[in-house]
């Protein structure tokens, strides 16, 4: 019995192999994982020819941002920023800094320094330095992606976590984490509109910390 | 047998009577398809698209789908029936409600989908979707704040000081929350801080822990319910994370009116809406899923 169930499966087989092509399995996983979206991939690929020339072309700088937003945010926004067309999101400002560290953090995981850029010694801005970093701020600075783009929204976080995996790994992980108060920190990166009262956190997608 | 036959005449009467007995007075018709209005979140929203209905001047079909893609199905059937002239759902499923709103609109009913997505576009006229990852990023944030980066807790990642002791699903419910806590504070009875994926469920833990007298343990919940915001208030949870039910509701509702009207689809059809801390700071002025301004 068993054995004339697998003849004609057999058979059947043998007769199908005209219409049928072959895949090996190893091509068939290969397949599977190159159409699965790979948001480091996907990051990497705009990086330097997209993302870092467009953030230098529209980063202004960051006094001029604040200036205008403290009196009218949406042509702070329109000027030097991006939001999404529909839903709620705040302004994303992009901005370049340039001042000296007045204050840093780099025991939590969150590390930041305090910049002052106007040279009254009081903060006006805090750069991210990782490797916990807040929020998704460069990628929704970018007005050539959107989220209408992307299969969901946990494809879209994936790939707004990977611009902070991406800094992390290549700019801020190779930054000094000692005596950085006093020390010059040129940065060109974005943030999200504030909460009133405090601070614009800026994720920098280029930064130094100089003499 | 019977039920399907009887159903199917019931749909059939309706189509009937709105070919040709529809009164010319009779206000349009939009659906409103939520989950289950036990969990207060999909109240609010069944609650704000209705006002907002009302307001403009149609007349509201609320109905629930429990989270059952089969029921979902069949409410869609009711609402193309009853010749909804939109429909407003919170969807039972990623892929499996896109069959259901490719049938609506096959029937010529456009869908405006609210809180949760589907995994395809062109099918729903537009999908206001709670950002839940930012959400949960800020509800997260608060409480790596909270426990100064380290301590005991249930549930998260990235930072290493902290040590996930358990994890455990307690199904959206207040009272399986109750117990599961319960259990894990007997493992685990050094706990320090609980995050919770919803306010229900944080609902259940505080109430759990309170009963064991842990009165320090920070428990962080998700939605912005007022039952949350009552605890908040009185010192008991520390945060949540409010997703606008409501606001979004209203949206749905508007852009469905600007649809019907005069054919206008918003500018793009997925539309994200971002997430609101809320701690003791601004408790105060939340209600019903919407924050005071």
């Amino acid at each position: 019995m068993h054995i004339r169930a697998v003849a004609m499966i057999l058979l059947a087989t043998a007769f199908a192999l005209p219409g049928c092509k072959f895949v090996k399995t190893a091509d068939q996983a290969r397949n599977a994982a190159a159409n699965a979206f790979d948001p480091d991939k996907a990051v990497a690929d705009i990086w330097d020819s997209k993302v870092v020339p467009y953030l230098e072309t529209r980063g202004a700088p960051i006094k001029d941002v604040l200036t205008l937003a403290a009196t009218d945010v949406d042509a702070a926004g329109q000027k030097y920023g991006y939001k999404a067309k529909q839903g709620n999101a705040p302004w994303t400002f992009i901005a370049r800094v340039d001042g000296v560290v007045v204050a840093e953090e780099t025991k939590s995981r969150a590390a930041y320094v305090d910049v002052d850029v106007d040279g009254d010694a009081k903060a006006d801005v805090r750069v991210s330095l990782g490797p916990a970093i807040r929020g998704t701020a460069l990628r929704d600075s970018l007005d050539f992606i959107d989220f209408n783009s992307f299969k969901n929204q946990i494809e879209w976080a994936q790939f707004g976590k990977s611009f902070n995996t991406r800094v992390n790994d290549t700019v801020l992980s190779k930054l000094p984490r000692e005596n950085l108060t006093g020390r010059k920190g040129p940065a060109l990166g974005a943030y999200p509109l504030p909460a009133s009262g405090q601070l614009p956190q800026l994720v920098p997608a280029t930064i130094t910390i100089g003499g | 047998m019977k039920l399907t036959r009887r159903l199917t005449l019931a749909a059939f009467a309706a189509t009937l009577a709105l070919g040709t007995a529809m009164p010319a007075f009779a206000a349009d018709l939009i659906a409103i398809i939520t989950p289950s209005h036990d969990n207060p979140f999909f109240k609010a929203e069944a609650v704000g698209a209705e006002a907002k209905a009302k307001e403009l001047g149609y007349e509201a079909l609320v109905l629930v789908h429990d989270d059952d893609a089969n029921k979902q199905s069949q409410l869609i059937d009711t609402a193309i029936g009853r010749g909804a002239k939109a429909i407003i759902l919170d969807n039972a499923g990623a892929d499996a409600s896109v069959a259901a709103v490719q049938k609506a609109k096959d029937a010529g009913i456009p869908s405006f989908l609210i809180d949760r997505e589907i995994n395809a576009s062109g099918v729903a006229v537009s999908q206001i979707v709670s950002n839940n990852y930012q959400g949960a990023q800020l509800g997260a944030e608060e409480f790596v704040k909270l426990m100064g980066e380290k301590g005991n807790y249930v549930e998260l990642v990235e930072y290493p000081d902290l040590k996930m002791v358990a994890q455990q699903s307690a199904n959206w419910s207040q009272t399986e929350a109750y117990s599961k806590m319960e259990t894990i504070l007997q493992a685990n009875p050094d706990i320090q801080g609980v995050i919770a994926g919803n306010d229900t469920m944080a609902m259940g833990a505080i109430a759990a822990l309170q009963a064991a007298g842990k009165k320090d343990v920070i428990v962080v919940g998700f939605d912005g319910s007022n039952d949350v915001r009552d605890s908040i208030k009185s010192g008991g949870i520390k945060a949540t994370v409010l997703q606008p039910a409501y606001a979004q509701a209203q949206m749905a509702v508007q852009q469905a009116h600007d649809y019907i009207t005069s054919g206008k689809k918003p500018a793009e059809e997925k539309q994200l809406m971002d997430c609101v801390l809320i701690n003791a700071d601004n408790a105060g002025k939340l209600e019903t899923f919407a924050l005071a301004q």
